[in-house]
């Protein structure tokens, strides 16, 4: 162990003393690491738990669930609970009901008798389980599933559009000279300075108008002609050389063959970087979609997860797993992908 | 097939015209060097006549065929470019096949011609690497092979070996006079390395700022350039000038050696390093002051300036003891290349 | 994994290469009777329509809703007004006092997201900063601690909201050690203070790894043999940041300073979710009051929203005139 931690600890270049600002620095990034990673470890923990135990303060570590016993005589399993009786004894009895402050308990053992014990004086039996049913219920019972599905909808089908017209975009941008280009850019341009909460209430209007309103195109298509997008790859496909493009015309390709066997191959590193930015912006989206879906079997998983959240009896188990859902998809980007994104960010300043 | 004929061809970017009117014809089954300094237009006229570029007038025809509007694609022609311009994310076998299966053509065929190709230029056996796994030469094999399956009318090849080092391009060049010879395709070559033009070409095109400034067989133009610019471009080291006034038929090189002159007034008399030699009698030479000897071998380069100080070059066979400081005489038994006020060639009566 | 990426690759592309095989011949023969310059069109044309329907016409659209009346979403209910909307927005009686304006809403709203943005970049930039310093150090493991900080900033502005609501309330974390440190268990977000206090830590929390990057990348730009030519002259630390770090990082830092503006003045989702403006109006923002006015409340009034987000967006086209104007500064910089 204290061989790991001088390995871990250990410096680079000067010897091996330790100055204030090391101290500094690896008290900066562990408490960093605490509390970047902390929270959502904090709520894959809770979203095991019962409702029963989320609303017990001091909360626990870890998901834990009551143990039970199926009692002779009883249909339904009784819950175990460590009872200390009158005469100090300590005992595990099953519970049948409870009765104002008091609770009418069994021994599991000798199911005849039974034995009024104060609450105070008992203890539920619990081990470390998994209160599955937090996902299973809402993903069943509730809307859930249909929202994953938006959502997933969602994402695919504005992610490879984008990809494709902006491609294609990028491509003329970046390999004709014709009339009328830098118009198009500069108009490209002056569109990063119009978010889409600046145009909420006339883009409603317009996606009303198209017929779009309450459905998921209407989510989808006013995302995906992203000027970023554009730029981006205009930027990488301008590194391809002319040369291979007049290679292909030689050799009898049309123009649209060499965007989609030349170009297109070639720019698949932006593509990428693209195609990871858009999944995650599509999946996080939430003003947008909140406005355009009026419809709870339209709903994506953000807004949904809202919607449930925002009641007036916040049923905590549901959300809390049901946030771990929509969590998953960007964990596994960032587990896998998050290499490309940070070195996409350096050198493109976009996100 | 492949004679190709330019007719008043020029091309402009923007304001500036980049070639003057050029007019060409090139025959079938010949091998044409478009050769030239850079920035004389020899690349964008190839360019022109592959159709990557649309010239502002003038006619191209393939076979007696207008093609002046007919794109890149549909003009028969292969290009062999000076990237090589491989596809970096196909193999060899996929960058031979592509331009064959953009015509559609039946695989087998495709196959057959792969096959032929990889066995003529010896790369078989890279079929399926990428062209980042390839050494230059085998680069610029397989760029030759992609034009070499098209079956083209002619090919077109932008300073292919520019890039590969002095050793290989020596022997692509040799294999380069081969092919042509194997193929009896017509071909146009782009260079400015004049050994390249000299030694593969049937004729050769001297392009200067997009003018042609003579058309001829190697040895042709080396022994008989019609103009300054030729004879100096042609021709290694530099042919030497003198400028001198001629009077009574005749002009005086330095040193008092006399040339005949069919004109009086100023004329430039050209004579090749090559053709002077050391004076043994005492006749008039041209005289001059060694500055630097490059000892070859084989043979000697002097470089020294003439007695009104023009420098001169002179390529002697052999060792001769000279040195720098030493005072020089030369003389030559060929006639010299004489030149006009106008730059052009005077020929003697 | 990399021959599995591939096989899924194939089963993706596939379909879409039957399509691309399909458009290709009517292309060929737009192309023969156009030109490259018709195929220019066709390439910018379903970027450019997309575009155009659903941020060109909107922009225009955006002045005409500002200048009329009416709760009716389409415009032909819609009754031309001239300029009251912004009126309406920007008139008070006495201007020192909030109260007496005729929209005290918006003006709440703005002073909530003027010093929210105040707190919030001023927090980010310094965090970045320190981190990016460092992450910029010779440390084991930087490319993992440059992963932890980022993790947030994937996480969806939703889930962001839930995990911190979860962790602030009465039986929330905090609360365990806030008790823990013998002090009383509060309900947080309930509180004016620390619900704005929250709203800043939380989007700080989120975003932070992003502008971190940035800076780290403008660190890395700067020459190593900059610093050894100053270890040379004995030249103190602080100095040697003063000096060479901060004039050389300037660029970089200028764009994360507006980019944090930007989005601060824009702030919705996090919030929203984490506190939904409350409790009362402190942490009403400009965004969530837009949203509001425009669609969410009973007493809807879009073109209020209309010309309260012209305002919003007059903002931040300043801003982000000046984003374009110091990233060229920055790659200028980079270019040399």
């Amino acid at each position: 162990m204290s061989r790991i931690l001088t390995f871990v600890f250990r410096r680079r270049g000067h010897g091996g003393r330790w100055h204030w600002t090391d101290i500094a620095t690896w008290i900066w990034l562990i408490g960093g690491t605490i509390l970047m990673f902390g929270p959502a470890l904090w709520l894959v923990a809770s979203s095991f738990k019962g409702p029963a135990q989320l609303a017990e303060f001091p909360p626990t570590l870890l998901p834990y669930i009551q143990q039970t016993a199926v009692v002779e005589g009883y249909d339904a399993p009784l819950p175990l609970y460590t009872a200390t009786l009158e005469d100090g004894s300590v005992e595990v009895l099953a519970e049948i009901r409870r009765i104002g402050v008091n609770s009418q308990m069994v021994d599991p053992e000798n199911p005849g008798e039974r034995i009024n014990v104060n609450i105070a004086d008992r203890s539920p039996v619990r081990e470390i389980g998994f209160a599955t049913g937090n996902y299973v219920e809402p993903l069943v019972a509730n809307n859930f599933l249909r929202f994953l599905w938006n959502s997933v909808f969602v994402t695919t089908m504005a992610t490879l559009i984008t990809l494709l017209t902006n491609s294609m975009a990028a491509f003329a941008l970046s390999k004709y000279r014709f009339r009328g280009r830098d118009a198009v850019m500069l108009l490209i341009v002056a569109t990063l300075m119009v978010p889409l909460s600046v145009i909420l209430v006339p883009l409603y209007s317009v996606v009303n108008a198209t017929g779009l309103l309450n459905t998921l195109w209407g989510v989808i298509l006013p995302t995906v002609a992203t000027p970023t997008g554009v730029f981006l790859l205009r930027q990488y496909m301008l590194t391809i050389p002319d040369e291979l493009l007049e290679a292909a015309r030689m050799d009898h390709a049309s123009e649209w063959q060499i965007y989609w066997r030349i170009v297109l191959p070639l720019a698949a590193p932006a593509l990428a970087v693209l195609a990871i930015f858009s999944v995650v912006w599509r999946w996080n989206d939430f003003l947008w979609p909140l406005i355009v879906l009026s419809q709870r079997e339209h709903y994506t998983l953000q807004v949904g997860l809202n919607t449930y959240a925002g009641e007036l009896n916040v049923q905590w188990h549901y959300i809390l797993a049901m946030t771990v859902v929509t969590m998953i998809p960007v964990v596994l980007v960032f587990v896998f992908l998050q290499r490309f994104i940070t070195t996409g960010i350096a050198g493109a300043g976009i996100k | 097939m492949g004679r190709i004929v330019l007719k008043g061809i020029t091309k402009s970017f923007g304001n500036a015209e980049v070639i003057h009117g050029i007019d060409l014809e090139i025959g079938e089954g010949e091998l044409v060097v478009f050769v030239g300094p850079s920035g004389c237009g020899k690349s964008t006229l190839l360019r022109l006549i592959a159709g990557l570029d649309r010239p502002t007038s003038g006619r191209i025809e393939i076979d007696g065929e207008d093609v002046t509007r007919v794109s890149a694609a549909d003009r028969g022609l292969a290009m062999v470019f000076q990237s090589y311009a491989l596809y970096p994310h196909m193999t060899v076998r996929q960058n031979l096949s592509f331009g064959l299966e953009n015509t559609r053509m039946p695989k087998s065929e495709i196959a057959s011609r792969i096959d032929e190709a990889g066995r003529m230029l010896e790369i078989g056996d890279l079929m399926e690497r990428r062209p980042t796994q390839l050494s230059g030469g085998q680069r610029q094999r397989v760029a030759i092979g992609r034009a070499i399956v098209r079956n083209p009318t002619a090919f077109l090849l932008d300073e292919p070996l520019s890039n590969l080092d002095a050793e290989l391009r020596g022997t692509m060049r040799a294999e380069l006079a081969q092919l042509h010879e194997r193929l009896a395709t017509t071909m146009i070559y782009v260079t400015h390395d004049q050994v390249e033009a000299m030694t593969l070409a049937d004729r050769i095109v001297v392009l200067r700022k997009g003018m042609v400034e003579q058309v001829d067989t190697p040895l042709g133009l080396y022994n008989q350039p019609q103009n300054l610019f030729v004879a100096g471009f042609i021709g290694s080291p530099n042919m030497n000038f003198f400028r001198i006034r001629a009077t009574g038929g005749s002009a005086e090189l330095p040193g008092g050696l006399k040339v005949p002159v069919p004109c009086d007034g100023e004329v430039t008399i050209g004579i090749r390093p090559q053709n002077l030699k050391l004076a043994v009698d005492d006749a008039p030479a041209l005289e001059g002051e060694i500055r630097l000897v490059e000892a070859l071998g084989a043979e000697t380069v002097i470089h020294a300036d003439a007695v009104d100080g023009t420098p001169m070059v002179t390529v002697l066979s052999g060792q001769p003891a000279l040195g720098a400081g030493q005072r020089i005489r030369l003389t030559f038994d060929e006639l010299p290349h004489l030149f006009g006020t106008d730059g052009m060639r005077l020929n003697p009566h | 994994m990399a021959g599995f990426g591939k096989t899924l690759g194939r089963a993706v592309t596939w379909p879409l290469t039957l399509v691309a095989r399909a458009v290709d011949p009517p292309l060929r023969v737009w192309q023969r009777w156009t030109g490259t310059g018709g195929m220019a069109a066709v390439f910018l044309a379903p970027n450019l329509a997309i575009f155009g329907v659903f941020v060109l016409i909107p922009l225009v659209l955006n002045f005409v809703y500002s200048m009329t009346g009416g709760t009716g979403i389409l415009l032909d209910q819609r009754s031309f007004i001239g300029m009251e909307q912004y009126g309406r927005l920007l008139e008070c009686e006495d201007y020192t006092r909030r109260i007496t304006c005729r929209e005290d809403q918006f003006w709440t709203a703005v002073t909530n997201t003027a010093t929210f943005v105040i707190f919030q970049v001023t927090l980010m930039v310094t965090v970045s900063l320190i981190t990016a310093l460092i992450l910029n150090r010779n440390i084991r493991g930087r490319g993992f601690f440059r992963a932890v900080f980022f993790f947030p900033v994937l996480l969806s502005p939703v889930v962001v909201g839930l995990i911190w609501r979860w962790i602030l309330q009465r039986q929330g974390l905090l609360n365990l050690i806030t008790v823990n440190l013998g002090l009383e268990p509060e309900v947080w977000l309930n509180d004016r203070f620390y619900a704005f206090a929250a709203t800043v830590g939380v989007s700080t929390w989120a975003h932070m790894g992003f502008y971190t990057l940035i800076l780290l990348a403008g660190l890395q730009a700067i020459p190593r043999d900059l610093y050894e030519a100053a270890e040379m002259d004995a030249t103190p630390p602080m100095r040697v940041f003063r000096r060479i770090t901060l004039p050389l990082l300037g660029p970089n830092f200028a764009v994360v300073l507006v980019l944090a503006l930007i989005r601060g003045v824009q702030i919705f989702d996090e919030v929203y979710v984490l506190t939904g403006g409350g409790p009362g109006t402190s942490t009403l923002y400009l965004t969530q009051y837009i949203y509001e006015v425009g669609f969410a409340s009973i007493l809807r009034n879009p073109g209020l929203a209309a010309a309260a987000s012209i305002l919003m967006g007059a903002v931040l086209v300043v801003l982000t005139l000046l984003q374009l104007w110091f990233s060229r500064r920055a790659e200028g910089r980079r270019a040399r």
